[in-house]
């Protein structure tokens, strides 16, 4: 029950606070749409003003898999990560989905302008977005250190530049011992026609 | 002979019962406020809340909330829906009914409020988006007709929420009992002034049908997917039926 009502509120909140989207997926008013969360299953269906309403659905127009990939990447890259859903049903109906989720943003600052006011929202929110910023400038430069570490100082791990060399150097390798092959192949062959020759 | 019904831990006769709640009403409106924020320590607030998220609420929308009393659950929902929509306070006491609209006039709100039994809905058919109940179901002599009717008022799509006291998590119970037995008719004593309410209302929620009964009482009355979400260990319920 929480999930269902905190999925449609959410998604019904970001469809509101992003102009155009519900006008977009109005066109699709009375299409269900599933969310197949493979241990959980969530129905919605489109309503007339084009937000989501949980509903009872048999067989859904669409149904949207978040794959683990989708869920590892979303943190990091937002809606770019959403090309890693699994998406199966009326292809139209997808499309607009898909372009519709894309388009969703989060006006933070609108939602915390009623409770602490303008000033404090647009401080609190440009804190909140530096504070993010930082958080992941500092997790790509440990990740950055750590790899560097590992590579270069305690060398468990090759670089891929080296990887990619001793790659080449093996085809070159096994190139030359194909050409040595032939080559003694050639001589083997003229060796035998030598040795049948009659005297 | 008249059919008997429970009123607390005592058996009255069907027809009597909704006087007999009409007087505890009658009784406790001008404190009732006062009482939900000492008997919960506030809690109240946030189950009312939480109901209001489950309720899928849109501007534009149609809502029913019965045995709305000192309009709690209506000014929630009346943010929900906006300008737009509409939403309608109903109690069958007016005492009740009296608290909540004035309530919203003095707040600078005037939704329609309306006296009415919610075993008997004077609404149309298929009309609203929404039906609430919170902490009134339980007052019903009639529950199963009750939620007939908030069926019948619904639109195809629309849902019930039901926001009401259940059954407590076993080993809470004895804590409970004491609290419910000793302390809130104390507090009903000091506070209303009238310690035989609180007793009624202690009694009540355990004559109330616990969160399966309920879920099945809803689904007989012809709700589809019901589900509940117990809060505060079960202290109380919201279970959601949507009508198909």
């Amino acid at each position: 029950m929480i999930a269902e009502g905190l999925i449609e509120r959410s998604l019904n909140h970001l469809l509101l606070q992003s102009p155009g989207a519900s006008e977009t997926l109005r066109r699709h008013a009375g299409c269900s749409v599933r969310f197949d969360l493979t241990l959980a299953q969530y129905d919605f269906r489109i309503a007339d003003d084009g937000c989501f309403s949980e509903a009872i659905v048999e067989s859904p127009d669409a149904v949207i898999r978040p794959t683990a990939a989708l869920l590892t990447r979303l943190p990091f890259f937002g809606r770019d990560a959403l090309r890693h859903a699994e998406y199966s049903g009326d292809p139209a109906l997808l499309a607009t989905l898909d372009r519709v989720f894309k388009q969703l943003g989060w006006d933070v600052e609108a939602d915390l302008a009623p409770v602490v006011g303008d000033i404090a929202a647009h401080r609190l929110h440009a804190a909140g977005r530096d504070a993010l910023a930082g958080i992941a400038h500092a997790l790509s430069a440990l990740g950055h250190n750590a790899s560097e570490y590992v590579v270069e100082e305690a060398e468990l791990m090759a670089r891929g530049v080296d990887v990619t060399r001793f790659n080449n150097e093996v085809d070159r390798l096994a190139d030359d011992v194909a050409r040595l092959d032939a080559r003694l192949r050639l001589l083997e062959d003229r060796l035998q026609e030598v040795q049948a020759r009659p005297a | 002979m008249d059919k008997t019904t429970h009123f607390g831990y005592k058996q009255v006769a069907e027809s009597e019962k909704a006087a007999k709640v009409a007087e505890v009403f009658h009784s406790v409106a001008a404190q009732y406020d006062v009482m939900n924020d000492l008997m919960s320590a506030g809690l109240h607030r946030l189950w009312k809340r939480f109901t209001v998220a489950q309720a899928g609420l849109r501007p534009g929308m149609k809502v029913l909330d019965v045995a709305g009393g000192t309009a709690d659950l209506t000014r929630l929902f009346l943010k929900e829906v906006g300008e737009t929509g509409t939403v309608l306070l109903t109690d069958i006491n007016f005492s009740m009914l009296r608290e909540g609209r004035d309530r919203m006039l003095n707040e600078g709100k005037a939704p329609p409020a309306v006296q009415c039994d919610g075993e008997r809905l004077p609404f149309p058919s298929n009309h609203f988006d929404c039906v609430s109940v919170a902490f009134g179901l339980r007052n019903m002599t009639h529950k199963d007709q009750a939620l007939a009717e908030m069926h019948r008022v619904l639109k195809p799509g629309g849902r019930l929420l039901v926001l009401e006291f259940s059954k407590v998590w076993k080993p809470l119970e004895p804590a409970y009992d004491l609290y419910s037995f000793k302390l809130l008719p104390l507090m009903g004593k000091l506070i209303a002034k009238d310690a035989a309410s609180y007793q009624y209302l202690a009694e009540s929620i355990r004559m109330h049908p616990g969160q399966e009964e309920l879920k099945t009482m809803m689904e007989t009355a012809g709700f589809a997917k019901v589900s509940y979400h117990n809060m505060t260990a079960g202290v109380v319920a919201l279970h959601k039926g949507f009508k198909v």
